[in-house]
């Protein structure tokens, strides 16, 4: 049990560094205790069990973090009646076998005969009587292997490209800066200069504004 | 018409929106800078009398947003909320009229009086741009004047709307203001209901205004409002925080992101009604010249060529002003001596005074024009690039570019310098700053360098120079990284920070902002410095009545009547010989009496007294003694030394280097000197400013006790170092 933990640990974490995302540890940690749980957690429900839990990690970066997993297909997010955001694993409750991209969430099913027969071996070999099973397996589909490189941190862009910011991450403090500066998400910029990975001069509109590479990280970009 | 009645106008705007140009066409150079009480942000006021009224108009720092971030942004909405200002004008950049309006807004919200300058409208109209001004004073219920700042107009009407909407009542109506959504507007009356029932006579603001401001979860709003309303409040606070709790789990964002979200949906609105863009391949300028200037290969080089540039200036031209007032210090130096009679004041007067400011005023040409400089590279836009290509090389330090200005002006002069750290958002990086700047060789240094390299190194002596100039940046560079990963431990805060567009500078505000600067030396001139010589003119001639270890004037009476008798005796060829060495004799003596006079003068004793502490430095008592001045100021080192190499009243340029290569100075010791100088505590004035920037006598004595401790284990290490290596 323990080694497929790590497996799953290192393919999330060559996940999250194609995609540029800082503080895996702590990010994990989230991620698992998120999997763990079968409910729908609120965000300050899953901070407060990551306190438990004894990892003291702030309602921030905890809803940073479902944020990016909402965006990797990990997790849903779910408005119920009472207008309170929920998320949840998105496979819930599914019951047969599956290939589910983890990045749009596309869901193929599948049976395989000598696979149900492989199973009904095992469990007999244990001296099981299989009731049940749940085999899911996690990748990202072909579309979505294409559509990956879309989505950039603000650092990656090149001189001269146009984009728009998709999203800005990170603390409310750097985002209503940035808001209050003109500096928002569906802006069109062009960036003028990247200077030396990531420290970047960009355009928007008639406004120039030069951003550190910390928060050029941040800033989520798409080509136009 | 009311007479005699003071208007107070605020100006408002984004930085960047030409504010500071209004103003200084509104006030010219009738302005006063002065602190904002408590805090390190320049205030700037301009009093001024126009259409029968005194108008007194106050330039509110450049924010944008009333959201405090910046000592700036909460100096500027303390002032707008606690001396409320008969009118606010809020400077809008009509080429960013988005932006503008989000400030505009904010300072709806607060409920005053605002007047909006629609500023620069004809540039925007150039790229394409046009506002309906009179749709947009309707929208918002707002007057509107169109004003282009850089060219002077608008500025009257400007005026005359400011004093007619003073002098109205407060309109009674409708205010359009933002509306947020229906969860957030809610939560608002709820916590305005909460105020107004419980606790609305303990505060001074609008209820309204105060329940955004805690449901935006504003730090110092919130802070206030617990000090003055105590248990009651406690009791909204908490209520509060269950609506943002409330409010999170619902938008899954903090409300004050929501709200944003809903000014800038509101400020859409109204874009939409009164701006028409027309499609236009429009050629921006500031653009495509920072494609070239911060271009990530020849940006940097451009860069260094400036910084070269402003030095050249800056010494080579700066040369011949110097001459000049060199010669009119000696001038004033020799008439003083005519027309006041021998006395003990006179000697205060001429060796004291004007000898001690007159070695200090020599420097104001090179101030000027590195001011004016820096000045250029301000106004032009071009300081923020400089700020962006040095960021890197500042992360070093664990600094941002931004700090990389400071350190600039610290090789003019560091008062200006320490003052200029006032831009940097976050305090640690202030303070990390005012520390390592002192290591930037500033122009009162240079004269010291000038004379012990120039004695010592001769035809190397530009380059022993150059090198104390580097020894200084690269020790600057290692205290930063030291303290940032030991006393100022901080992670990066975020960094953005806006490009200006590029302008041509108005020699105007170049003046203004030079003379600014420049003022302050000037004044330290007048106090510190002149303060300094004359305690060390007293120093040296004091104790008057010195017991000499000779009769010198028994001495002097002896070796005369000698000569005499020779003279007598002699033949006439060789009296004129005799006459000679009487007079060489009798000088001898004079300065063998000078000499010992300076030694058991006051000054002397403490140089003797402290000697010992810079022997490892191969300093001797008379270098010490005028290290020891130089905490007045660092040109008084020299003028120090002249005084204890006794060549006062000598005209001849070159005593002093004549003296010193006698003393036994050698030219490791004189490097050794020279290091010290360069790196050993601030002067009185530049400490006096640290003290107040960081307002922290811990930070000011360690400031102190840090430069020195490094001066002299550097200076130990050239010293003791050059010793083993065989140089004397």
């Amino acid at each position: 049990m323990k080694r497929t933990h790590k497996q799953e640990k290192k393919q999330f974490e060559k996940l999250f560094k194609q995609g540029h995302i800082d503080n895996f540890e702590d990010r994990f940690k989230v991620l698992d205790t998120f999997l763990n749980t079968e409910n729908h957690v609120t965000s300050a429900e899953l901070t407060q069990m990551l306190n438990n839990n004894g990892h003291a990690l702030d309602n921030e970066f905890v809803r940073d973090t479902l944020k990016l997993m909402c965006n990797f297909g990990f997790a849903r997010k779910n408005r119920f009646d009472n207008g309170v955001v929920r998320y949840e694993h998105w496979h819930l409750g599914q019951h047969h076998d599956h290939i589910i991209c983890i990045k749009c969430k596309k869901i193929v099913e599948f049976e395989e005969d000598a696979l149900e027969n492989l199973q009904i071996n095992i469990a007999s070999k244990h001296g099981f009587h299989m009731l049940q099973h749940k085999m899911e397996l996690y990748g990202i589909c072909s579309e979505c292997l294409k559509e990956r490189v879309k989505l950039m941190p603000l650092s990656m862009a090149k001189r001269g490209e146009r984009l728009v910011i998709r999203e800005i991450m990170g603390g409310t403090g750097a985002r209503m800066r940035l808001l209050s500066m003109g500096i928002r998400p569906e802006d069109e910029i062009e960036v003028v200069t990247n200077f030396s990975k990531g420290q970047v001069v960009i355009a928007v509109q008639s406004s120039r504004y030069m951003i550190g590479q910390g928060l050029a990280q941040k800033i989520i970009v798409e080509p136009v | 018409m009311t007479d005699k009645k003071t208007i107070t106008i605020a100006l408002a705007g984004n930085p960047n929106s030409g504010k500071t140009t209004i103003f200084n066409n509104i006030t010219g150079t009738r302005q006063k800078v002065g602190n904002w009480p408590g805090v390190t942000v320049e205030k700037k006021e301009g009093l001024i009398r126009k259409f029968g009224y005194d108008l007194k108009i106050v330039d509110l720092p450049g924010t944008y947003s009333l959201t405090p971030f910046s000592i700036e942004e909460i100096v500027a909405r303390d002032f707008v909320l606690d001396e409320s200002p008969d009118v606010i004008i809020d400077i809008i950049d009509a080429s960013n009229l988005e932006r503008s309006l989000y400030l505009a807004t904010q300072l709806r919200e607060i409920d005053s009086k605002v007047l909006f300058a629609l500023n620069m409208a004809d540039v925007a109209r150039l790229n394409g741009t046009k506002i309906d001004a009179e749709m947009l004073s309707d929208l918002l219920a707002v007057p509107v004047v169109f004003t282009v700042g850089n060219k002077n107009e608008g500025i009257d009407n400007l005026l005359q709307e400011a004093i007619k909407l003073a002098e109205t009542a407060p309109a009674e109506k409708e205010k359009r203001n933002v509306k947020y959504n229906k969860d957030i507007e809610n939560a608002i009356s709820k916590i305005q209901n909460l105020i107004e029932e419980k606790v609305k006579e303990k505060i001074n603001y609008k209820s309204r205004w105060t329940a955004i401001k805690l449901l935006e979860d504003d730090k110092i709003v919130k802070e206030r409002f617990a000090g003055k309303t105590g248990a009651e409040g406690e009791e909204i606070l908490e209520e509060t925080r269950n609506l943002r709790t409330y409010l999170l789990n619902h938008f899954d964002e903090d409300a004050e992101i929501v709200m944003t979200d809903d000014r800038y949906g509101f400020i859409a609105g109204i874009i939409k009604e009164v701006q028409t863009t027309t499609a236009r391949d429009r050629v921006d300028f500031s653009r495509n010249i920072d494609l070239v200037l911060t271009n990530r290969f020849i940006g940097f080089p451009i860069f260094i060529f400036f910084i070269w540039a402003m030095f050249q200036l800056t010494f080579t031209l700066g040369a011949y002003p110097m001459d000049w007032i060199e010669s009119g210090v000696n001038l004033i130096s020799s008439f003083a001596g005519n027309i006041v009679p021998e006395s003990l004041l006179k000697d205060l007067l001429i060796n004291g005074i004007i000898g001690g400011v007159g070695s200090v005023i020599v420097f104001l040409p090179n101030i000027l024009i590195l001011f004016f400089c820096i000045a250029l590279l301000e106004d032009t836009g071009y300081m923020a690039r400089a700020a962006f290509l040095m960021d890197k090389i500042m992360h070093l330090i664990g600094l941002h570019g931004k700090s990389f200005i400071p350190m600039l002006m610290g090789f003019g002069c560091n008062v200006p310098a320490i003052m200029a750290t006032r831009t940097l958002e976050s305090e640690k990086d202030r303070i990390l700053t005012i520390l390592i700047t002192p290591f930037m060789s500033c122009s009162a240094k240079l004269p010291v360098y000038i004379v012990l390299a120039g004695t010592f190194f001769a035809a190397k002596a530009g380059n022993v120079i150059f090198s104390l100039y580097l020894l200084g940046i690269v020790l600057s560079i290692l205290s930063g990284r030291l303290f940032r990963s030991t006393l100022l431990k901080g992670v990066d805060a975020p960094f953005v920070m806006e490009l200006p567009p590029y302008r041509v500078p108005m020699l105007k505000s170049l003046m203004i902002h030079m003379w600014d600067r420049s003022k302050i030396f000037l004044k330290r001139m007048g106090g510190v410095i002149l303060v300094g010589s004359v305690i060390v003119w007293t120093l040296s001639a004091f104790p008057r009545n010195i017991e000499y270890s000779l009769d010198y004037s028994f001495e002097m009476n002896r070796v005369n009547e000698s000569f005499n008798l020779k003279i007598a005796a002699a033949g006439d060829e060789d009296k004129e010989v005799f006459k000679k060495e009487r007079i060489a004799a009798i000088i001898g003596l004079q300065k063998a009496m000078n000499a010992e006079k300076t030694e058991k003068s006051y000054m002397g004793r403490i140089g003797k007294g402290i000697s010992p502490v810079f022997e490892p430095l191969g300093i001797d008592w008379r270098g010490s003694v005028s290290l020891l001045t130089g905490f007045f100021a660092k040109e008084i080192v020299v003028s120090t030394l002249g005084v204890l190499y006794s060549t006062e009243g000598h005209d001849d340029k070159d005593a002093l280097k004549k003296a010193l290569r006698s003393s036994g100075m050698t030219p490791l010791s004189a490097l050794s000197m020279m290091v010290f100088v360069l790196l050993y505590l601030p002067c009185f004035a530049a400490i006096s400013m640290i003290r107040k920037e960081t307002a922290s006598f811990k930070w000011t004595a360690f400031s102190i006790i840090y430069t020195t401790s490094v001066a002299w284990i550097a200076a130990f290490c050239v010293f003791q170092g050059g010793k083993m290596l065989g140089f004397l």
